[in-house]
């Protein structure tokens, strides 16, 4: 990725970039189902896998639009059902507050999702993939957040 | 005999003779409620009635983040580029007589072992013009340090607020030539300047004595430091006004793939300024962060360049959340 | 009141039962309060007691201050809102309630910033906390100075704050961007912020860590976006809206904006006041299986 340089909008076929933070033991065998049932899906996404949902910073999704992100997914095993017994508990708590700060913020909801899905539901990730992919693709790139450092060479 | 005077109404000539070379013009104004140098584009937006800008004009100098180099990662390579020196002609206009004299310091620091482009072509592309005060508050000290509202150390032009206009008295060549360039906008007449303010010298400071005592390292475990300045919070908003700190920190930042490498304003208020990779900190705690910050100011500075290390300007005093007063320390160090 | 507190200020320090005392005193001027440290009884006439005592004090008993620790228990001189941030402190496990004695200050408001002084307090130089304080008489304390405050705040929260964070709420997405950027773009990463908040009492704080580098410590819009977003939500459930950090930011960042709106969020969302109930958990370190949320898919 090549946020630190990316000031302008590219042209011709736009590709979004959208990074996924999924928990191992639901959300990433989800989407490993999918990979091995051949289910074909929208490849702008790339995951990283991550213990438990709990394990997932605020910092990682600000740190991934930083990085030139167009758009966010975070996942992980549906209430009741972590590995950990509480980690997306927690998580969920977190979210709630990390979703109203980005939206005051002025971030555009549409490019931070939240979802559960469990290690059976494939169907539902490539769903999902697919739904957001699409979403962000017509929203086109994140220029707002791109363009941040262009706006203090203005200042100068 | 006619002097030279610039005529208020005719600020904005002025601002147009600057920028309409390509220069920028720096004023205080003001900006979410506080007075502050920025660049202006017209004479309605400069602050007429101030004391002193929230932030010191060293940031033109001086930017609080900068990039100083460009780099790219490959498997086994670095490549690593320079960068221009972003150093735009600026007008530096309304600025105090006490901060222009933190210039001469500046200078010798970022002259000293090495010579740092990046402060002296900017440096060299700046005026600095100079407005004596004609209203200060309790927090101004320039008296105490051997300053005024009358001094002209630093100032390439000096100005002096005379009704409708300003007097004008180019200190430098370069500021000779800032008339010059520009005569247009100044006119002649003769005009009585208002009468400057004069802040009260701090009855029980003795600066000689300042510096003597800190010459004297033993008062270096002096209970005398936590006692005045265990407040103090480290969080260095004081360095950050202050017109003759000068501390920066380089830091890379970027991707794996490639980056830039930035000059950052630093603090010795912060704990990590002086932190070793080992987890020792030689200045553990707070009130010995400040005491280096005193004694930057009143003795490793004035000694090692000759250039003051406090201007009297204030800021720090007005900036602190606890409003640890630099000036009580000095009176203690007075003693 | 300066004298009743005076006096137990130094009772405290004469019978040992504490060995300091943190308060407010005068700067040389006498123009402006600061923070002392009293450990001679000698010296309780320092203490003093106004409208201009804004800072919050309980950000000596976090464990950055080694040095205010090693001097032995502490008492300390607090408005109710300060107390607020020591139970935050005691329900985070920072110190036990028994550590630390309180001296509540019965309050009828301070000043927003003490340049604001003009010799009088007026509504409008207060606050929007003053304006809805429910713990002008101080809530958990070993001992109450002043009398007791009749005030009672109204029934929905008013003022400057609460105004904006309607206003901010009301408008579009991009105009709500277009606002944080251009105040955050004025930070200059000094983190006064942090410093002064009782809350940010991490010895080392996340913008520190450069193993990987998480927020950019450059002062540019990006990496100041990181940094408020991040301090924001560290103090999620935790903030008691003291107001210390935009009081202190020299740049005047509209921090208790983004405080307040997630102190409301944190109200709707899991029904909590933050500094109330010393033996509560903040909400962010508990859950609960029932939490309600409609954006999770
Ligand atoms: S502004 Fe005050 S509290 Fe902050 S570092 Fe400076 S002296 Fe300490
Ligand atoms: S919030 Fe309440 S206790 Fe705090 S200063 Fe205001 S009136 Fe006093
Ligand atoms: S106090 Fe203000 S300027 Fe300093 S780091 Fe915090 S938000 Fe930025
Ligand atoms: S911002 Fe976060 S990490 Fe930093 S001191 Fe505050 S709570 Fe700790
Ligand atoms: S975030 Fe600000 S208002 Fe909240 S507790 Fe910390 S200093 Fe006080
Ligand atoms: S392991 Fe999947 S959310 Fe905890």
């Amino acid at each position: 990725m090549s946020g630190h340089t990316e000031h302008s909008a590219p042209t011709g076929g736009y590709e979004p970039k959208i990074m996924a933070f999924v928990c191992n033991w639901c959300t990433y065998a989800g989407a490993d189902l999918a990979g091995t049932s051949r289910m074909e899906y929208r490849p702008n996404v790339r995951i990283i896998k991550l213990p438990c949902t709990g394990r997932i910073d605020p910092l990682f999704i600000i740190k991934a639009f930083e990085n030139g992100a167009d758009g966010v997914l975070v996942s992980g095993c549906h209430p009741g059902d972590c590995h950990y017994t509480t980690g997306n508990y927690h998580a969920r708590r977190r979210w709630i507050g990390f979703k109203h700060l980005m939206e005051f913020a002025g971030i555009d909801m549409r490019r931070l999702h939240f979802s559960w899905v469990s290690a059976s539901e494939a169907i539902k990730w490539v769903d999902l993939i697919n739904k957001v992919t699409d979403e962000i693709k017509a929203l086109g790139p994140f220029m707002e957040y791109k363009g941040l450092k262009a706006t203090e060479a203005e200042q100068g | 005999m006619a002097d030279k005077i610039l005529k208020k109404a005719d600020l904005g000539k002025l601002i147009e003779s600057v920028t309409g070379k390509g220069g920028r013009f720096v004023a205080p104004t003001t900006d979410s409620r506080q007075i502050v140098f920025k660049k202006v584009k017209s004479a309605e937006e400069i602050a007429t009635d101030y004391i002193l800008a929230r932030n010191s004009f060293k940031e033109f100098l001086f930017p609080q983040t900068e990039v100083v180099a460009e780099f790219t990662l490959g498997k086994d390579t670095v490549d690593m580029r320079g960068v221009e020196v972003h150093a735009p002609q600026t007008v530096i206009f309304g600025a105090r007589p006490c901060e222009a004299a933190s210039l001469k310091g500046m200078h010798a620091l970022f002259t000293w072992d090495f010579i740092d482009e990046f402060y002296t072509k900017r440096e060299d592309n700046t005026v600095v013009v100079t407005v004596g005060c004609t209203k200060a508050d309790d927090a101004c000290f320039c008296t105490t340090v051997n300053l005024s509202p009358a001094s002209t150390e630093g100032a390439d032009v000096y100005l002096r607020e005379a009704g409708e206009s300003y007097t004008v008295e180019a200190i430098t060549d370069k500021g000779k030539k800032f008339v010059e360039a520009h005569a247009a906008v100044f006119g002649s007449g003769s005009v009585k300047a208002d009468p400057l303010v004069m802040p009260e010298k701090i009855a029980n400071i003795d600066l000689a004595k300042v510096s003597e005592r800190l010459k004297d390292k033993t008062h270096y475990d002096d209970k005398v430091w936590p006692k005045l300045t265990r407040k103090c919070i480290g969080c260095g908003a004081c360095t950050f006004v202050c017109p003759t700190c000068r501390c920066f920190d380089i830091v890379d930042e970027g991707t794996a793939f490639e980056g830039e490498r930035r000059k950052n304003w630093d603090s010795c208020q912060y704990d990590t300024f002086t932190l070793h990779a080992s987890g020792h900190n030689p200045r553990e705690h707070q009130h010995q962060r400040w005491r280096n910050r005193f004694m930057c100011k009143f003795n490793f500075f004035p000694e090692k360049f000759s250039g003051k290390g406090c201007v009297g300007c204030g800021r720090c005093v007005r900036v602190c959340p606890v409003r640890l007063d630099i000036t009580e320390v000095m009176e203690e160090f007075s003693k | 009141m300066e004298k009743t507190l005076r006096l137990k200020a130094k009772e405290l320090l004469e019978s040992g039962e504490v060995k300091v005392v943190i308060g407010y005193g005068w700067n040389r001027s006498k123009t402006r309060t600061t923070p002392v440290f009293i450990t001679d009884p000698a010296d309780v006439d320092t203490l003093v007691w106004n409208p201009l005592c804004v800072n919050n004090l309980s950000l000596y008993l976090t464990r950055k201050y080694k040095e205010i620790k090693a001097l032995g228990r502490p008492a300390i001189v607090a408005k109710g809102c300060d107390i607020r941030n020591i139970v935050v402190l005691i329900t985070e496990g920072q110190f036990k309630r028994e550590d630390v004695f309180i001296i509540g200050m019965t309050c009828n408001g301070t000043v927003y910033k003490q340049d604001l002084w003009k010799g009088e307090l007026t509504p409008n130089i207060m606050p929007t906390k003053c304006h809805n304080c429910d713990v002008r008489n101080p809530h958990v304390t070993d001992f109450v100075v002043g009398e007791k405050s009749t005030f009672t705040p109204p029934e929905v929260p008013t003022g400057m704050v609460y105004d904006k964070v309607k206003d901010l709420d009301s408008k579009s997405q991009s105009e709500r961007w277009a606002f944080w950027v251009k105040e955050f773009s004025r930070c200059v990463k000094c983190y006064a912020c942090r410093q002064v908040c009782p809350l940010c009492y991490c010895e080392r704080c996340i913008t520190e860590k450069n193993m990987p580098q998480w927020i950019e410590t450059s002062a540019h819009p990006r990496g100041n976006l990181s940094w408020n977003l991040t301090r924001a939500m560290h103090l999620v459930g935790r903030c008691t809206f003291c107001g210390e950090c935009e009081r202190s930011c020299p740049v005047n960042i509209p921090l208790n904006l983004i405080n307040q709106k997630m102190i409301g969020v944190v109200k709707e969302a899991f029904d909590f006041k933050s500094g109330y109930d010393e033996k509560t958990h903040p909400p962010m370190i508990v859950f609960s299986p029932d939490d309600k949320e409609n954006f999770i898919k």
